[in-house]
């Protein structure tokens, strides 16, 4: 019989897929491993950063990938496993790092603008004229205080319009570091927009052959630059003071070289007090940092999560106990009610619940909390689907239909309210995953695909183990299918009478 | 099943009980119930998990900075979790502060969210956003499959199952967060799924010309009892996994699962109850408005 065979063909395909979920779920990679966990199972550092303009403009979807990558090489070079760094809505980078231990640091650091700003030195602490201020890594932060409350008395200093910036480098003779505050204005007067695309290198110098940090500016921003050093030149003239540049990369200074000329399209960041001129590693982070940092963009962390790993665990143990217990309540429930057709039910359940783990596996899907919640919330469309198509066959039957015939009815009757009950939840799922962001996206997708998935078992494959079932003279009383025969006569003689 | 009773003549009783629940959820949201979360006005939240200690209110205040402990909010996870939501936190380095503390405190392990009061009021536009425009979708999704007096039926059962489900959060006092809009959103989605099951049989049954009050009333009856099995099925197969969430899950699943099962339970009602009857009532209205205006 046709029929027959294409029962057995689609119960073929569903075998040959649960072997590929199994293969995922299990052998290409450990159990414990093949299923990707959200941070909020796992533990770990999720933060969500906004870009926006210094001077309030639109922020660009390039600038945005630009400025993910330059946070995910960050990242790398922090030496922490698997970032996971994305561009989200139109100004907004989502980082998510599983297993964290210093999570401060790594929210400081992704945290921290990546914006290449020169600044016209106004005063600085100490002086050009005066030593250095020399002190061990561990007393930088009190150092800076003092030289803070220095700067703030003079004339220079102004709240609000103008800012203090500091450079901290290692000592150039005996240990220690040197620590110089800057008194600036608010606002780079020349930010990284000028500086040209992977504009800066590590160079050597012609002249001293110290290793320096050499910048290209853009056309534009070497005109700006000229500008810039040429009025500070002037002013310098006058006050006699040496002129200073201060290069920072978010509010560190790099390098604060003195300017004795009007500068062009090229400059350098040096530290001639240093035999070989800029350390070699330091030189290079530079480069790196400035060709993929040097980004017209600000960051500003909006939203962090920091999940402990026993809170995860704790999470994942509760939402898989609930998971559990729901399905299996689910199974004994469609049992009870449907008896032979509930085992049939029950076993298309079961396969879609592994079939849908294969898909998280395959996809892969990250699960996350609300994800847990979007799957127990398909384990009942699922049901339902069943349901619609059972309480239909049973409707027949009492009407006096073979089961065979009553089946191919409940099939072709339910079907309809089976895609309108789905088009709803998928309707809402949709404007769930247009509208919203992060964990509740991965709410829409779970229960989106459990909605389709459970729409292929209940309709496929039940359909295919029904009729087998009903083919293979196994005699599907009504009994069996959990309708009584008092209720088959009574529905009957209704009829009669009608 | 239900072979006695009458879904369309009993209206009176059915939304009096509705009212009388509403109104309780009204109070509730009127003393200011809603318990937002940070999601929404920005703020930081602790989570501690596996506290060795036990601490009363007091401690825990004790332990987070003075001008943060009045307006902090201190709740139990189950035996030995704690969450602590506070205001907006300025610094990092206050938040690493604070974080430890309560970690000394309670001799547990703490994780952190923070959001800020502008990233919250993007949230909370974005589900207010969602919800409009499934409000939206589904108005223009029934009016398409049904006549104007099914719509009619249709939406005032969805507002309904809304207002049940947020008067009885307030009245719990749960946490209103991302999560609970998207319960909100996924009730919707039901509510309009069991009505239309129970339209369509209306539809179905309904005859194509004429329109006599008794006769379509009885006819709303005959088609409820028919699908009702069904209907409430489909919610039981519902609740079932929904209610393993509420009582395993911890605290965000455990939100969820409640107002989903609130809004199930509501739905499942007001298409019975509540959405059949308005159907029936604006018929009858109509009917009495064009018979006036025919004898005029």
């Amino acid at each position: 019989m046709g029929s027959r065979r294409n029962n057995l063909i689609v119960l073929a395909l569903v075998v040959v897929l649960l072997g590929v979920a199994a293969y995922f779920i299990f052998i290409d990679e450990p159990v414990t491993r093949s299923t990707q966990l959200g941070l909020d199972l796992q533990g770990g550092v999720s933060a969500q950063l906004e870009g926006s303009q210094t001077g309030g403009g639109k922020v660009t979807r390039e600038e945005m990938v630009q400025a993910a990558d330059l946070i995910r090489q960050r990242i790398d070079r922090l030496g922490v496993a698997e970032p996971d760094v994305r561009v989200q809505s139109e100004n907004q980078i989502v980082v998510q790092i599983p297993g964290v231990k210093n999570p401060d640091e790594v929210i400081r650091i992704i945290g921290s603008t990546a914006q290449l700003g020169f600044y016209q030195v106004l005063a600085g602490d100490p002086a050009l004229t005066e030593p250095p201020q020399i002190v061990p890594a561990d007393e930088v932060d009190n150092i800076k205080e003092d030289i803070m409350e220095n700067l703030q008395d003079d004339d220079a200093y102004k709240e609000g319009k103008t800012k203090i910036l500091f450079s901290e480098t290692p000592a150039r003779q005996g240990d220690g570091i040197e620590v110089y505050g800057y008194i600036v204005n608010e606002n780079p007067d020349l930010t990284g927009d000028s500086l040209k695309q992977n504009g800066a290198n590590v160079e050597f110098d012609q002249t001293t052959g110290k290793r320096v940090v050499s910048l290209e500016l853009t056309a534009e921003g070497g005109r700006q630059m000229g500008e810039l050093t040429q009025r500070m030149v002037n002013e310098s003239l006058t006050s006699g003071e040496p002129a200073q540049l201060a290069i920072a990369l978010d509010q560190d200074i790099q390098s604060a070289p003195t300017v004795e000329d009007t500068l062009g399209a090229n400059i350098s960041i040096s530290n001639d007090g240093l035999p070989d001129g800029l350390p070699e590693d330091e030189a290079k982070q530079l480069e790196t940092v400035l060709n993929t940092g040097a980004l017209p963009v600000n960051m500003q962390v909006i939203s962090q999560t920091t999940v402990g790993p026993t809170l995860g665990l704790s999470s994942l143990k509760s939402g898989l106990l609930a998971s559990l217990v729901g399905f299996g309540l689910v199974l004994l429930l469609l049992f009870v009610i449907y008896r032979a057709l509930g085992v049939v039910a029950d076993l298309a359940l079961l396969i879609y619940a592994f079939l849908l783990w294969g898909l998280i596996v395959i996809i892969p899907i990250t699960v996350t909390l609300p994800g847990i919640a979007g799957i127990v919330l398909s384990i009942g469309v699922a049901a339902d689907a069943n349901v619609v198509i059972f309480e239909r066959i049973k409707e027949e039957i009492r009407r006096g239909k073979t089961p065979r015939s009553a089946i191919q009815a409940g099939y072709d009757k339910g079907f309809r309210a089976i895609l309108d009950g789905n088009v709803t939840t998928l309707i809402t799922a949709f404007i769930l995953f247009a509208l919203s962001s992060g964990s509740v996206r991965g709410f829409a997708v779970l229960l989106s695909i459990g909605v389709v998935l459970s729409m292929f078992t209940a309709i496929v494959i039940t359909r295919a183990l029904l009729g087998l079932l009903s083919d293979r003279g196994i005699h599907l009383s009504p009994a069996l299918m959990g309708v009584s025969k008092s209720t088959i006569s009574a529905t009957q003689q209704q009829a009669k009478v009608r | 099943m239900f072979d006695k009773v009458d879904f369309v003549g009993g209206w009176k009783l059915y939304f009096s009980l509705s009212a009388i629940l509403l109104l309780g959820g009204i109070i509730a949201i009127a003393l200011g119930g809603l318990n937002f979360g940070i999601d929404f006005q920005g703020g930081a939240q602790f989570t501690v998990a596996n506290a060795e200690r036990q601490l009363s209110d007091e401690q825990v205040r004790a332990a987070l900075p003075e001008d943060m402990a009045g307006e902090s909010v201190v709740t139990t996870l189950g035996e030995n979790g704690y969450e602590v939501r506070t205001p907006v936190i300025s610094s990092q380095q206050e938040q690493s502060q604070i974080r430890d503390s309560l970690s000394r405190a309670f001799g547990g392990e703490v994780s952190v969210t923070t959001v800020s009061p502008a990233f919250g009021e993007q949230l909370r536009n974005q589900a207010l956003q969602a919800v409009v425009a499934a409000l939206i979708i589904i108005v223009a999704f029934i009016s398409f499959r049904f006549e104007f007096a099914f719509a009619l039926a249709a939406m005032t059962a969805l507002v309904h199952d809304i207002l049940m489900t947020i008067g009885f959060y307030a009245i719990v006092g749960r946490e209103v967060s991302l999560v609970t809009v998207v319960a909100v959103l996924t009730v919707l989605g039901y509510s309009i799924y069991d009505t239309i099951i129970i339209f369509d049989r209306i539809r179905e049954n309904a005859p194509t010309v004429g329109y006599n009050r008794r006769r379509f009333d009885e006819m709303i009856n005959r088609s409820i009892r028919q699908v009702v099995r069904r209907s409430i099925y489909t919610s039981i197969f519902t609740l079932i996994p929904i209610t393993a969430l509420l009582i395993f899950g911890e605290a965000t699943l455990s939100d969820f699962a409640f107002a989903l099962l609130v809004g199930i339970v509501a739905g499942t009602y007001s298409s019975i109850f509540i959405a059949s009857p308005v159907l029936s009532l604006y018929k009858a209205w109509r009917a009495g408005k064009l018979q006036a205006a025919r004898s005029t």
